[in-house]
């Protein structure tokens, strides 16, 4: 076990070194400045969003005991969208305090909306099932929310809103890598700490309340670092998908279910799957880059079906 | 050690009265067994004395103090729970789910590991140590849960019907096991269907055996005593009849005006 957890690091560090390194010769100044300037900051930022989404996934699934929750579950992907088609319907450039107002009003969003879903987690008679259906509650009145900004927005907007919804690493420079990398740490050293109460959870939310755990209390600091986090990525990145679904599911077919090594191994697969499916996004259409949601979604979607039909048998 | 004591208890479920001003003591080192149809509020009254049902009027009273003054480790420190549904969805290893059990105790994941394997070589399990829970069957899953009570090291056990869907041999075995930690002097609060098999913890005058009945208790007698089978029949609207085996009494159903 520890020896393919040490693989799996190994294959994880080649895979982001590839992806800085694959594309098209590069020589001279022009191609020092093509490493330094634009890939590294890339690959920087998709290893802080992948890593922050899938270790939120396998947070979120081990919090409701549920295998489909992942970061988006508890609204925070949907208050972003609202955020966004709100700065975009307004007026896509401004920028507040050299922020695009995009990404400004898409955090907003995520954490109001996260916070609504948390209020209803801190209460001591709530169940996690009741929580997740707070979440889907709050995600579908959001899109409602969202539906009627769209509908009323002229179609320059409407095109920004598509847009920014596929979900893409964003050319912020390494001022977006140090704006996006103390939230994604914060958030993903204090999950991190919560190893042992998660470990607690995976035989039942009221055995593991017997054992000790102060299940309230847990419920409330996983959403609320884990929004956090989320919330941070959504708003440079967009909503990417099946990162949080997908990480977490794989990582516990290969090395099992304990989270003292399924919450750092997805940190790592996670920063090196995005990373890759950035690479991919950018070289796939020669001279034209699709947006890496686009390539998450085509890759995520038939491996969740490949891990769930190999776990039945 | 400590004690548990429920006064005066109710636990309402929106209009429904679960359990209507329950007041029983657990001293420490007893053992007491609660009996009761479907619906009676037997499991309800172990939630309640985890913390995981909120009382209506009454209270639960952990070591001379409230349980809800009680911070969750300390709750734990003193009373464990055997539930009787175990949710295995995760593929976690049987060492890992006891060594999970650990919570209370601020150690390193290594201590937590050696006290689980303590745990499950003390309930016979060891052999479910590497194998995933979810691949166990219903009575090695129980055995695991059983470690991870044990593991615990709490003074008070709560046990909600331990034998449920096990073989004989596995059934006579779970209540001898039962029966040791409580000779250690732990005290037991256990939920049964089959007074026969409490006797298997040994010891019969000193078991005390409680009738609950849509949320009331009903009747408190020992396991010995004479007027058991009575109690009982009344308890669910049956006839019963005694058999005194070579070891033991043996209190068997009948339906009522069968001859």
């Amino acid at each position: 076990m520890k020896r393919r957890a040490a693989l799996l690091v190994v294959g994880c560090a080649l895979l982001l070194l590839g992806a800085v390194l694959v594309g098209p010769r590069l020589e001279g100044a022009q191609g020092q400045f093509i490493i330094w300037q634009l890939r590294v900051p890339r690959v920087l930022v998709g290893m802080l969003v992948g890593a922050t989404l899938a270790l939120v996934g396998a947070v979120f699934q081990a919090l409701f005991q549920n295998p489909l929750a992942t970061s988006d579950t508890v609204g925070t992907t949907a208050g972003a969208t609202v955020g966004a088609l709100f700065a975009l319907a307004i007026d896509s450039s401004r920028t507040v305090q050299g922020l695009p107002l995009v990404t400004v009003c898409a955090f907003a969003g995520a954490l109001a909306a996260s916070l609504l879903v948390a209020s209803f987690a801190s209460s001591r008679s709530a169940h996690s099932s009741d929580v997740l259906l707070a979440g889907i509650a709050v995600t579908l009145a959001t899109s409602a929310l969202a539906s009627g900004i769209q509908y009323t927005a002229d179609s320059r907007a409407l095109f920004a809103a598509t847009q920014w919804s596929l979900g893409q690493l964003p050319q912020v420079g390494y001022r977006g890598v140090l704006l996006l990398a103390p939230l994604c740490a914060l958030s993903c050293a204090l999950l991190l700490l919560l190893t042992r109460s998660l470990q607690a959870f995976a035989l039942g939310e009221d055995l593991a309340h017997s054992q000790g755990v102060n299940v309230p209390r847990l419920r409330l600091l996983a959403l609320a670092l884990g929004s956090l986090g989320v919330a941070s990525c959504v708003a440079w990145c967009g909503p990417i998908a099946f990162v949080g679904l997908v990480v977490p599911h794989l990582v516990r077919r290969l090395l099992g279910a304990s989270y003292r090594v399924l919450l750092p191994m997805s940190l790592c697969v996670g920063a090196a799957l995005l990373v890759t499916c950035d690479a991919f996004a950018r070289l796939i259409v020669p001279g034209r880059e699709l947006p890496v949601g686009i390539v998450t979604a085509a890759l995520g979607a038939p491996t969740l079906v490949f891990l769930v039909a190999r776990g039945r048998r | 050690m400590s004690e548990l004591e429920f006064v005066d208890l109710s636990v309402k479920l929106g209009e429904r009265t679960l359990l209507d001003r329950v007041t029983l003591r657990v001293a420490p080192g007893e053992f007491v067994a609660l009996i009761g149809p479907n619906g009676a509020g037997k499991t309800t009254l172990l939630k309640a004395a985890l913390g995981l049902r909120a009382p209506s009027a009454g209270s639960v009273r952990l070591a001379n103090a409230s349980l809800a003054e009680l911070d969750a480790r300390s709750r734990a420190a003193r009373i464990a729970w055997l539930p009787q549904h175990i949710r295995a969805e995760e593929p976690l290893s049987g060492l890992e789910s006891v060594a999970a059990a650990r919570y209370r105790f601020r150690e390193s994941h290594a201590e937590s590991r050696r006290a689980a394997e303590r745990a499950l070589a003390r309930v016979g399990a060891s052999q479910y140590a590497e194998r995933r829970v979810t691949e166990l069957s219903g009575g090695e899953r129980q055995r695991v849960a059983f470690a991870c009570l044990v593991a615990q090291e709490a003074d008070i056990l709560l046990f909600d019907e331990p034998a449920n869907h096990l073989d004989p041999a596995q059934q006579l075995d779970i209540y001898r096991l039962l029966g040791e930690l409580w000779r250690e002097g732990r005290s037991v609060l256990c939920i049964n269907h089959d007074v026969n098999l409490l006797h298997q913890v040994g010891n019969a005058a000193r078991v005390r055996v409680v009738g609950l009945r849509a949320g009331r208790l009903v009747f408190e007698a020992p396991l010995d005593a004479a007027a058991l089978p009575e109690h009982i029949g009344d308890l669910f609207g049956v006839e019963t009849e005694s058999l005194q085996g070579s070891a033991q009494r043996f209190i068997l159903p009948r339906a009522r005006g069968a001859s």
